[in-house]
């Protein structure tokens, strides 16, 4: 053993003179979470809210009562209304481009002519949505009106039967009271535990796990590097077991992605705002992953013939990886095949490890330590049956 | 034509390694295919349905909720899964329908399904649909349950009278209509807009890949003995440039061309499509080749061209629209216009939104020709002494 | 003896990397079919030099004319005439000998149908017809070594440069290399060869120039440099009879410098063995010596630079 930690600190000796695990491990995920978060976060901090028109062009009470209510859900969700006189006034402020200073509203709504009195019979009654160019308020728009056009023609089945049944009264109360009946089926809101990372921690925990295995990568190449100069021979010729060569390759590759993560981890939470989580199950997801990764890394390694090739197969798997795997792109939201398709990746896990850590405890991280550690075990002893074969000088 | 011949053996030797072709040619269009299914164009809210009802209203609910516009749904097999989906931001929300729903509302009583969220805010675009849903399905039971309050008759006559009520009585419709023509990303195709950012991005990012080819030439001393020939350091360099570029050309051609026949995305005028990709290309050979002259080490060149190449993609709009940052962040949107990506992306948007033609994108070209001509001259000077001193 | 056209001239040549003058000031030339060796240790300013001959290293100072033209950094033309086998391989490892080949061949505008039949030419030259078309990464560091100096002379040039061509080579591909530096000085090609192997400067070397700390303290064919530094060859005879006889008669002789009686048998300093040995035997035996062997001892290079720089050249 202590020969593995002699090879181990020559090489990571080695690996701090050649700035590359520098560069690769550090440099390159701190710069890309440097400028996503200056990209994303102003939009993570924007809220949404629209701004409607109505044109009321019927004034009679069932127009009233729209109004109110539109008036209300403006409230509620901090929407402006605007009442507006003309057709041309409601289109014009719908056709904007989106985005831009110009004043504008997302949809407006038309109640026709004639709209209360339709309402108030059994024939048909259509109110109006004019949408501008798209967008989440156009949709909020139909389907605010839409509601609004169900409760109506409930209203109306329910006075019909009413009449039908003997009642006789003023349509508009009849309708009214109707209306004051509470829906059969409510609706209970349940708030439910946040354990999807903000945008500032999902980038920089992407970046770092994408880049650990380009890091732990370094580590394992030089295994084969050293066949390529020869040294392997010389090592190979020492008083040693050929175990503590692959041992000391595999404790280098460890240290370089392990300090590269604290490092990262460090750096992301005081200069980006990164919220990583309770430090003790950050630990956890941090070794797992690593160990993953050398396990898959040296399994790649270990289908190489030379240093170079290991390095263009190590980085496909990688990047495929780190891309499934949802490190850059959060995959788990596009649903079907994608999102299951993830979970063949440590990336994957590393990330929902995190997410629940965020929205629960310690203990909660487990089952994804547990998948991390099951792939670094499984392709760790694929690799070193690989690598003992091809420990040859 | 001395560089050609070094830009056709750089080609001969990229080609030789066949992980090349996957990265030029296989992972950026499996990369647009995936991103372009999952993310391209919808921005909808997703809604998890775990249905434990067995009876016909529950069913018929969920049917009514499908049918919902501007929302997705998804139905899951187990509360605990939708809870979970819910809990990692991967729905918007969840509903859960009550294994006794059919029974209760046929017995005249009251019931309620449960709609799971992180945040209030989150299921506010999602509840006006549930709930309108829940409005259309429950029109003739609380038709019912009025005329029971109302006292002319039983909940069941009152179901029965409102079941023929709501064949005679016609529905109040909304009407959509839209005002002027849809203009901006949002007319764009599911594909378009990821398709010409991820072209964009992997053009340069692969032309970085060049860098360390360059960086090999050098360190194998082969630079050193063109340098020995009749042959200028300017040649060396452009040849050098040009067998990327070459590669970058195929490549953006590539991706043009499979997402249009595949998915059919709209790259505007071919001519000037053309244009931008050729000038791009040339900025990033350039690139590479300034990179090429920078370093010593090409291991060092690739992290750093990943870093390079992804970053100021990220930065040029290749992965947030550059429109976006006009809005949210003005500041962002100038700093965009220090990468030629964002140059790149608003001369596609001339072609493809504005439905402009070549000459709409000559401004925009000139811009990036002079990157490109600015990289080259560096990476000239910069090889001249590193190769001579 | 005809008189050659210089095909290489440099006069002046200095070079500093930072505080370190590796080159300070050196000239020569080299004629048309003649090898000029520059022998030195390691370090002394050998591959700076051949550099700044080549025009691929910014000189301080001096002035290289190749073929009557000013070659510098910036020239093109002039490089025409130069083959350049530098120390390092600078070979594609992943394109095979005959790529290799008709590229470095295309640079030199070596037009299509000339070109394919030089490369096979030289690939015979260097001995690696058969694997032609195998990539180089998989060659024996000695087949490395020749394409390397087969990319040199691939397009005739006037005058070859070469650094160090045998560095770690096999006796054998090391032979084959010193034969074919042979024949192309005997095609009249001018070589300029740089090593820090007496023995190969003694062999191919018209003229050396010998080389130390950035200047060159001496030149000249290997004979000019052993007298000027004054060495002369050493004659030790076995012999039985009047040794001091002999010795006396050895003086009437002027190309023996010294002569004394030692251990049984007579020891002398001449200047040119080869030529005066029969002379000397027939003095001594004139005098009544029976000669029983002969042993002449030459000066070689090594003992030159010993003299001129107090050090040895493999230091």
């Amino acid at each position: 053993m202590r020969q593995a930690w002699t090879i181990a600190a020559k090489d990571l000796r080695l690996r701090l003179r050649d700035r590359s695990a520098l560069i690769v491990g550090i440099i390159a995920p701190l710069g890309l979470a440097a400028i996503f978060s200056s990209i994303f976060n102003p939009i993570e901090d924007f809220d949404f809210s629209a701004t409607y028109a109505v044109l009321d062009e019927d004034g009679g009470p069932v127009a009233a009562q729209f109004s109110a209510v539109l008036d209300q859900f403006g409230t509620g969700t901090g929407s402006d209304i605007r009442t507006v006189e003309t057709r041309q006034e409601a289109a014009d402020l719908v056709d904007v481009e989106p985005f831009s200073d110009e004043e504008g509203a997302d949809a407006a709504f038309v109640i026709p002519a004639g709209f209360s009195n339709a309402a108030l019979s059994a024939d048909p009654a259509e109110m109006e949505v004019i949408t501008g160019q798209g967008g989440v308020g156009a949709g909020v728009a139909v389907s605010f009106a839409e509601q609004f056009a169900g409760e109506l023609t409930y209203a109306r089945i329910a006075v019909s039967s009413f009449e039908a049944l003997g009642g006789a009264e003023d349509r508009l109360a009849a309708g009214q009271r109707a209306l004051a009946i509470p829906a059969p089926v409510s609706l209970e809101e349940i708030e439910a535990a946040n354990k999807q990372l903000s945008n500032k921690t999902f980038y920089a925990a992407g970046l770092a796990i994408f880049f650990l295995f380009f890091t732990v990568q370094i580590g394992v190449n030089s295994l084969l590097e050293e066949r390529h100069a020869g040294t392997l021979s010389r090592l190979m010729a020492a008083p040693m077991r050929r175990y503590s060569i692959i041992a000391g390759k595999g404790i280098m590759a460890f240290v370089l992605g392990f300090v590269s993560m604290v490092v990262l981890i460090i750096a992301t939470t005081l200069l980006f705002g990164a919220e990583w989580g309770d430090p003790l199950g950050v630990l956890l997801l941090v070794v797992a992953a690593i160990i993953s990764a050398l396990g898959i890394m040296a399994l790649v390694a270990g289908f190489a013939k030379t240093p170079e090739q290991a390095g263009n197969y190590s980085s496909m798997v990688a990047v495929v990886l780190g891309f499934l795997g949802g490190t850059f792109f959060p995959v788990g939201q596009a649903g079907g095949l994608l999102s299951d398709l993830r979970f063949i990746t440590p990336h994957a896990w590393f990330m929902q490890g995190l997410g629940d850590l965020a929205g629960g405890n310690v203990p909660d991280v487990l089952p994804a330590v547990g998948a991390l550690l099951l792939f670094g075990l499984v392709t760790g002893a694929l690799a070193l049956g690989v690598l003992r074969k091809g420990l040859q000088p | 034509m001395k560089a050609f011949t070094i830009a056709g053996t750089n080609l001969r030797r990229w080609l030789r390694d066949r992980s090349n072709v996957f990265w030029a040619f296989i992972f950026p269009i499996l990369l647009i295919l995936v991103l372009g299914s999952a993310f391209g164009g919808s921005s909808d809210p997703r809604l998890g349905i775990h249905n434990e009802g067995d009876g016909p209203l529950a069913a018929d609910l969920v049917v009514l909720l499908e049918e919902q516009p501007g929302m997705q749904v998804i139905q899951f097999e187990s509360r605990e899964d939708l809870v979970a989906t819910v809990e990692r931001g991967e729905l918007e929300a969840g509903l859960l329908i009550p294994v006794d729903y059919d029974a209760t509302l046929r017995q005249g009583a009251m019931t309620s399904v449960e709609l799971v969220a992180r945040s209030a805010e989150e299921a506010q675009a999602i509840s006006s649909n549930v709930q309108s849903a829940l409005t259309q399905q429950s029109v003739v039971l609380r038709a019912a349950f009025f005329v029971e309050s109302e006292e002319v008759g039983s909940f069941a006559e009152g179901l029965e009278t409102a079941e023929t009520a709501s064949m005679n009585v016609a529905d109040v419709t909304v009407v959509v209509s839209s005002a002027g023509e849809p203009v901006g990303f949002f007319q764009l195709g599911r594909f378009d807009a990821s398709a010409q950012q991820q072209m964009l991005l992997f053009v340069f990012l692969t032309s970085l890949t060049a860098s360390a080819a360059l960086i090999q030439t050098r360190r194998l001393g082969v630079a050193r003995r063109m340098m020995s020939t009749p042959t200028p350091v300017r040649t060396i360099l452009v040849g050098e440039g040009m067998g990327r570029f070459a590669v970058a050309l195929l490549q953006g051609l590539f991706i043009m061309v499979g997402t249009l026949v595949f998915f059919n995305v709209n790259w505007g005028d071919p001519v000037g499509a053309a244009a931008i990709l050729i000038v791009f290309s040339l900025v990033g050979s350039g690139a590479a080749m300034l990179m090429g002259s920078l370093f010593e080490n090409d291991q060092q060149a690739a992290g750093l061209g990943v870093l390079l190449g992804m970053g100021l993609a990220a930065l040029g709009g290749c992965m947030v629209p550059l429109i976006i940052f006009e809005f949210f962040a003005p500041t962002l949107f100038q700093v965009a216009h220090i990468t030629p990506h964002a140059w790149g992306l608003e001369a596609f948007d001339v072609l493809v939104i504005e439905n402009g033609t070549l000459v709409d994108t000559l401004p925009f070209l000139a811009i990036l020709l002079g990157f490109a001509g600015v990289f080259y001259l560096l990476a000239i000077w910069r090889l001249r002494r590193v190769l001579t001193r | 003896m005809t008189i050659r056209a210089n095909v290489l001239e440099c006069r002046d040549l200095k070079k500093s990397f930072g505080d370190n003058e590796a080159v300070k000031g050196v000239g020569f030339r080299i004629a048309e079919g003649e090898t000029y060796g520059l022998l030195g240790p390691n370090g002394a300013g050998k591959t700076t030099t051949i550099s700044m001959v080549t025009g691929l290293l910014e000189r301080d100072d001096g002035e290289v004319t190749v073929d009557g033209q000013p070659l510098t950094t910036a020239s093109v033309d002039a490089k025409r005439a130069i083959g350049l086998v530098p120390q390092d391989l600078a070979i594609y490892p992943d394109l095979t000998a005959k790529e290799n080949l008709t590229f470095f061949g295309r640079l030199y505008d070596m037009p299509s149908g000339d070109l394919k039949a030089r490369v096979a030419e030289v690939l015979e030259i260097i001995g690696l017809t058969d694997r032609a078309d195998d990539r180089t990464e998989e060659f024996s560091g000695g087949m490395k070594r020749r394409l390397n100096i087969g990319l040199g002379l691939l397009h005739k040039p006037r005058l070859l440069l070469l650094d160090e061509p045998t560095v770690g080579v096999d006796p054998q591909s090391r032979n084959a290399i010193l034969e074919s530096v042979e024949l192309l000085s005997g095609e009249g090609m001018a070589v300029l060869y740089t090593t820090h192997y007496m023995e190969e400067a003694e062999r191919l070397c018209d003229r050396v120039g010998i080389i130390d700390l950035g200047e060159i303290k001496a030149e000249g064919t290997r004979r000019e440099l052993v007298q000027m530094v004054g060495q002369h060859d050493r004659i030790r005879l076995q012999a039985t009879g009047p040794c001091e006889a002999g010795v006396e008669a050895l003086a009437a002789l002027a190309v023996v410098k010294e002569a004394g009686v030692r251990d049984g048998g007579i020891e002398m300093l001449v200047d040119d063995a080869d030529q005066s040995l029969a002379q000397i035997l027939g003095k001594v035996s004139g005098a009544g010596v029976t000669v029983t062997s002969v042993d002449v001892d030459e000066p070689n290079l090594e003992s030159v630079f010993l003299h001129l720089t107090g050090r040895a050249l493999r230091d």
